[in-house]
C-alpha cells in the first residue's frame, strides 16, 4: 500500500463508522473517534472498562493522522500512519472483526418503470453463498493464496472470483421492491463441503515443489540427527560423563554453582497457568477487565517455592526427541484454510462460470 | 499433498445470523476486511515482506542479503557473526520482523546481557515496530509475546520453569560467544529451550577456537558438524588450527554469516586524524618535569609506599589538566603520614600548580572548537578535567554538557538529547554506553589519550559507524615533550591505530599473546625506563612487534 492507498483506506474505514472528521488536509487528518472505533484502535481498554463500570459519558478521543510527514505544519502533533504502523494494522483487524458476515441484495439495473410495475410479476433473486478464504502454505516458510468462492444455493454449483464479480454489481442490504428470493436447495454446511472440495482441487493444481523440498530438508535433518545421536551413544556411553550421568543419578554441572538432582525425580512441573486469552475477545464477550485479570493473572512464585537446585539436563534421548519435535515443527509442510468472511447474496445477474 | 486444515468455526455463527436475519455487517467493512487481507497476504515464499512495514528503516545491502540468506538458505537457524558495527541487531530485527509478518513467529525470546536489555527493547520497538518488552516480573514470560531478558535471570528459578515450558517460535541470543563452553549452566540452559527458529549473535571471530565454534553450532543444529570427536578428527589440527579448511568452511557457511568491513560494499565515510601539538608554557613544563621526577624517584625508592598505578596516573594527569593532577596529589598527601618525607615534595608540586596561570591545552581546545564551528565531542579520561573544561568553556562562551558512564540511562539519553538540540559540546569521560547514538556529530577531540587502544577505538566508534553521513574528524591533543607525545606516537604513527578497522585490533592484540594487557605493558615501560631515550626505544620495539603481527594475516 502506498501512502495514497493508506489514506484512502483510513478514510473509508472511518467513514464506515460515521466518524466525525474535524480537519482534513492533504498531509493529515484529524478525527474524533466514535466509541466502536475507539475501542478497537484507541489502545485504552482500561478507560473503557472504567467508563462502563462507572456509567459515565465517555470523552471521545481525538487523533491526528499524518500521511505525508514531510509536509506537516510546524508544531502539529500527530502520528505517522503508514502500512506498517500499528494503528493501521489495528484498523485492519477492526475491519476484519466488523466485516465478517453480510447479507446483500442486487439492485436490478433495469428497474421496472412505473407503468409496468403494477402489472408485472415480481422477479426472482438467486441465493448465493459467497465465502472468501485464505489458503496458507506453511513449512519453515509461508505463502498465501486468496480464493473468492461462490456457491449457488438454488442450483448447486460453484464459481471462482465471486467477490470481484460482486463488486461490479449494485448491492443493497434491503431487498428491492418487486423481487422475491428463491429457496435454498442445499444447506450452508453442504455448500461449504462443496467449497472444501473445490479448494482441495485448486490446491492440487498448485505447484507442490515447496512441500517436497521441505520434506526433503526434514528427512535430511532427521538423518543427520539420527547419525549424531547414534555416534554420541556409541562414543560416550561406555565412559562418557554426559550419557552416563544422565542415565543414572546425580549429575554435576560445574558452574556457576554445582547442582545435582536425581533424574528419576520428576522435574518441577511448570506453574499451572492458563494460556493467555485475548483480552479483546474477552471484552467483546461482555467481560470486565478486572475479571479478566483475576481469571488470567499469572501468580508470582512464592519465595519458598523457588528452588535453584531443581535443575537437570535432558538425557541424550530426551534431547534427541525434543530436537526431532523442533524439526517437525519447523519443516513439516501443511496447509491451512481460513475463512476471511462470507455472506448471503441474492442476485439477479449470473457470475461467469469459469472453472 | 500436505494435510489441509479447514477452518469451519465460522459456520455456526453464520447459521445463527441467517436464522435471525442479522444483525449483518456493513458491505463497506466487508470489502475493507478483504482489502486488508489482500494487503497483508504473503504472495511469495522467498521475497522479503517486512520492508513494506518499515518505511523508516533503510537497511544496508549486506544486511538485506544476510536476512535473505538466513530465511531462504539457513531456514531461520543461523549464527550472525558480523564484525562490530555492521548492524547485527538490524539483521536480527529484519529476520524477526519477517517471520512475524508472515505469521510464522509470535512467541519470541531474546536473551542478552543485562546491560543491553533496555537497548534491545527500545530498538525493536522504535526501528522495527516490534512490541518487545523488557522482562521484569514473572508473569511477563507468558503475558507478552516478545520478551527481552538477561540470560542470567532467565536461567534461574522460577523464571527457568516458565521459559523451559514455553514453545518459542524464535530464540535470539546476543553476545552468544559467551556460550562457547558447553559445560556451563548457560549453555545447557539454552540447549533446553524449545525453539523453532534461532539466531546466535556474536562479533567475536569464532574461527579462532575450533571447540568454541563447534559448541555454538551444536546449539543451533546438533550434529551439523558431526560428533565432537569426529569433528576433531576431521577438522581440528590444533586448538586454533583447522584442517580440511575448504570442507569446514563450506559446512560453517551453511549456518554462519560473517560480514566484514573489508568485504567492501559497506561504505564508511573517511576518518581524518590530526595531531594537535601543544607547547607548554615554561611554568607548565616545570610542573610536568617536577611531577616526572617525583614519579620516577618514588617508583624506584619503593619506600614511599606509593603504588605504581597512582604514580602513573599522576604522570598522565599532569598532561591532561592541573586540576586532575591536583586532586591526585591532594589524595596522596592525605594518605601519607604527617612526618612522611614525601609531604614536602608534594607540597612543592602543589605550589608549582598554584603558580600556573595559563592552561595551554584548554586554550588550544577553545581555539579548535571555535574553528570547527559545529558539534564537538571532547573525550577525557579524568573527571577533574571534565569539570574544569566545562567551566573553562563556559567562561569562553561555549555551551557544553557532561557525559559519564555512571549516569543513569535516562540521564545519558537526556544529555545526548541536549547535545543534539541545544549545546555545542559534549564532554565525555568514557565512550560509555552502548546504544548512545552520536552519529549526528562528526568532530572528536581526544583531550587526552587512553592507553588502552580498545578504548580509543570505542571513542571513535561512537561517531564513526554505519549511519554517519559525513567524514569524521579526530583531533588528538598532545603536549610536546611529554609522555603523551610518546604514546600518541606509538598508537598513531607506529601501529596506525586510527586506520585500523574495529575488530582488527582485537585480533592483533590477541595474536600478540602478551602476558599482560597492552596498557600494563606501556605502564611498565614508562615507569621502568631510566631515561627518555630508553623509553622511546622500548616503545618503538613494541610498535614494531605489533606491526609485524599486523602484516602477517591470520591463518
Amino acid at each position: 500500500m502506498n501512502q495514497q492507498q493508506v489514506r484512502q483506506y483510513v478514510e473509508r474505514y472511518l467513514s464506515a463508522f460515521s466518524t466525525h472528521v474535524m480537519e482534513t488536509h492533504p498531509a493529515y487528518l484529524t478525527v474524533k473517534l466514535p466509541v466502536e472505533v475507539d475501542k478497537d484502535i484507541g489502545n485504552r481498554p482500561f478507560y473503557w472498562s472504567w467508563v462502563e463500570k462507572m456509567n459515565i459519558p465517555p470523552q471521545p478521543m481525538i487523533l491526528t493522522f499524518f500521511f505525508d510527514p514531510e509536509n506537516i505544519p510546524q508544531g502539529m502533533r500527530g502520528e505517522f500512519v503508514h502500512f506498517g504502523a500499528n494503528r493501521l494494522q489495528q484498523m485492519f483487524q477492526s475491519a476484519k472483526r466488523h466485516g465478517r458476515f453480510v447479507c446483500m441484495y442486487e439492485q436490478s439495473q433495469s428497474l421496472p418503470s412505473k407503468g409496468m410495475a403494477a402489472g408485472r410479476r415480481s422477479s426472482p433473486l438467486t441465493p448465493w453463498l459467497g465465502v472468501n478464504v485464505k489458503v496458507s502454505f506453511l513449512c519453515d516458510k509461508k505463502r498465501d493464496m486468496l480464493l473468492y468462492l461462490g456457491v449457488n444455493l438454488y442450483q448447486p454449483r460453484i464459481v471462482h472470483d465471486f467477490y470481484p464479480f460482486l463488486r461490479r454489481l449494485s448491492l443493497s442490504p434491503a431487498i428491492p421492491p418487486y423481487h422475491y428470493t428463491q429457496e435454498h436447495r442445499i444447506t450452508i454446511a453442504q455448500a461449504w463441503q462443496m467449497i472444501e472440495r473445490e479448494v482441495e482441487q485448486r490446491i492440487g493444481e498448485v505447484d507442490q515443489s515447496w512441500a517436497d523440498e521441505a520434506r526433503e530438508r526434514l528427512e535430511e535433518e532427521l538423518e543427520i540427527l539420527e547419525a549424531y545421536y547414534a555416534e554420541l551413544a556409541m562414543r560416550e556411553a561406555p565412559e562418557g560423563e554426559e550419557a552416563a550421568s544422565a542415565e543414572d543419578g546425580p549429575q554435576h554441572v560445574p558452574e556457576p554453582e554445582p547442582v545435582s538432582a536425581p533424574v528419576d525425580d520428576a522435574s518441577p512441573s511448570p506453574p499451572d497457568t492458563p494460556a493467555p486469552v485475548d483480552l479483546g475477545d474477552f471484552r467483546a464477550g461482555g467481560g470486565r477487565i478486572l475479571d479478566f485479570l483475576r481469571m488470567h493473572a499469572i501468580p508470582e512464585t512464592p519465595r519458598e517455592a523457588i528452588d535453584q537446585t531443581a535443575w537437570r539436563k535432558s538425557t541424550p534421548k530426551e534431547e534427541k526427541e525434543r530436537r526431532i519435535a523442533e524439526l517437525r515443527w519447523q519443516y513439516e509442510p501443511r496447509i491451512e484454510v481460513q475463512v476471511i468472511n462470507g455472506g448471503l447474496f441474492f442476485l439477479h445477474n449470473i457470475p461467469p462460470f469459469s472453472s | 499433498m500436505p494435510n489441509i486444515a479447514f477452518d469451519r468455526s465460522w459456520i455456526e455463527p453464520f447459521a445463527h445470523l441467517m436464522q435471525n436475519d442479522g444483525p449483518w455487517h456493513k458491505w463497506e467493512l466487508f470489502q475493507l476486511a478483504i482489502e486488508a487481507e489482500e494487503a497483508q497476504a504473503v504472495t511469495a515464499f522467498d521475497q522479503l515482506q517486512c520492508l513494506k512495514y518499515l518505511p523508516h528503516l533503510q537497511p544496508y545491502p549486506h544486511q538485506l542479503q544476510t536476512a535473505e540468506r538466513v530465511l531462504n538458505e539457513m531456514r531461520g537457524r543461523a549464527v550472525l557473526a558480523d564484525e562490530v558495527g555492521l548492524g547485527k541487531t538490524i539483521e536480527a530485527g529484519l529476520i524477526m520482523k519477517e517471520y512475524m509478518v508472515r505469521g510464522l513467529a509470535k512467541k519470541i525470546l531474546i536473551l542478552v546481557p543485562a546491560s543491553l536489555v533496555i537497548q534491545w527493547t527500545k530498538e525493536l520497538n522504535q526501528k522495527f515496530g516490534i512490541p518487545a518488552v523488557a522482562q521484569k516480573k514473572e508473569y511477563m514470560w507468558r503475558q507478552y509475546d516478545v520478551v527481552v531478558a538477561s540470560i542470567d535471570t532467565a536461567k534461574r528459578d522460577p523464571h527457568r520453569r516458565h521459559v523451559l515450558d514455553i514453545d518459542y517460535d524464535m530464540l535470539i541470543i546476543d553476545e552468544a560467544h559467551k556460550l562457547k563452553n558447553k559445560r556451563t549452566r548457560n549453555y545447557q540452559f539454552v540447549k533446553e529451550i524449545r525453539k523453532k527458529y534461532c539466531l546466535l549473535l556474536t562479533a567475536t571471530p569464532l574461527q579462532n577456537d575450533m571447540d568454541e565454534l563447534y559448541n555454538l553450532i551444536n546449539l543451533l543444529r546438533p550434529g551439523h558438524l558431526g560428533h565432537s570427536s569426529a569433528f576433531a578428527a576431521n577438522y581440528v589440527e590444533g586448538k586454533r588450527q583447522a584442517k580440511n579448511n575448504e570442507k569446514l568452511k563450506e559446512e560453517i557457511d551453511k549456518v554462519m554469516i560473517r560480514n566484514k568491513r573489508s568485504d567492501g560494499g559497506i561504505h564508511f565515510t573517511t576518518r581524518r586524524v590530526q595531531s594537535v601539538p601543544i607547547e607548554l608554557s615554561p611554568e607548565e613544563m616545570a610542573l610536568y618535569q617536577g611531577v616526572t621526577r617525583f614519579v620516577r624517584e618514588h617508583y624506584r625508592s619503593e619506600a614511599g609506599a606509593l603504588n605504581a598505578l597512582a604514580l602513573i596516573t599522576l604522570q598522565r594527569e599532569v598532561c591532561s589538566s592541573r586540576e586532575a593532577a591536583f586532586m591526585t596529589l591532594y589524595n596522596l598527601y592525605r594518605r601519607t603520614a604527617e612526618d612522611s618525607p614525601i609531604r614536602p615534595s608534594i607540597m612543592e608540586l602543589v605550589e608549582m600548580i598554584k603558580r600556573i596561570e595559563t592552561h595551554s591545552k584548554a586554550a588550544k581546545t577553545v581555539e579548535l572548537i571555535k574553528q570547527i564551528n559545529d558539534k564537538v565531542i571532547i573525550f577525557t579520561e579524568y573527571r577533574a578535567t571534565q569539570n574544569y573544561l566545562q567551566k573553562y568553556l563556559h567562561e569562553h562562551g561555549i555551551t557544553s554538557v557532561p557525559f559519564r558512564g555512571g549516569f543513569k540511562r535516562s540521564k545519558k539519553d537526556w544529555m545526548t538529547d541536549l547535545f543534539q538540540n541545544r549545546v555545542q559540546v559534549l564532554i565525555a569521560t568514557e565512550a560509555g554506553g552502548e546504544g548512545i547514538n552520536l552519529q549526528f556529530c562528526n568532530q572528536v577531540i581526544n583531550y587526552d589519550m587512553p592507553w588502552n587502544p580498545m578504548r580509543v577505538e570505542q571513542r571513535i566508534g561512537r561517531v564513526h559507524r554505519l549511519g554517519q553521513q559525513r567524514d569524521v574528524f579526530i583531533y588528538n591533543l598532545s603536549t610536546t615533550g611529554t609522555i603523551e607525545e610518546h604514546i600518541l606516537h606509538l598508537l598513531y604513527e607506529k601501529i596506525d591505530l586510527f586506520e585500523m578497522v574495529i575488530g582488527e585490533l582485537d585480533e592483533i592484540v590477541e595474536r600478540l599473546n602478551l602476558s599482560n594487557s597492552l596498557e600494563e605493558n606501556l605502564i611498565s615501560i614508562i615507569l621502568e625506563s631510566r631515561s627518555e631515550k630508553e623509553m622511546a626505544l622500548k616503545l618503538d620495539n613494541m610498535g614494531q612487534a605489533i606491526r609485524a603481527v599486523k602484516r602477517t594475516p591470520p591463518t
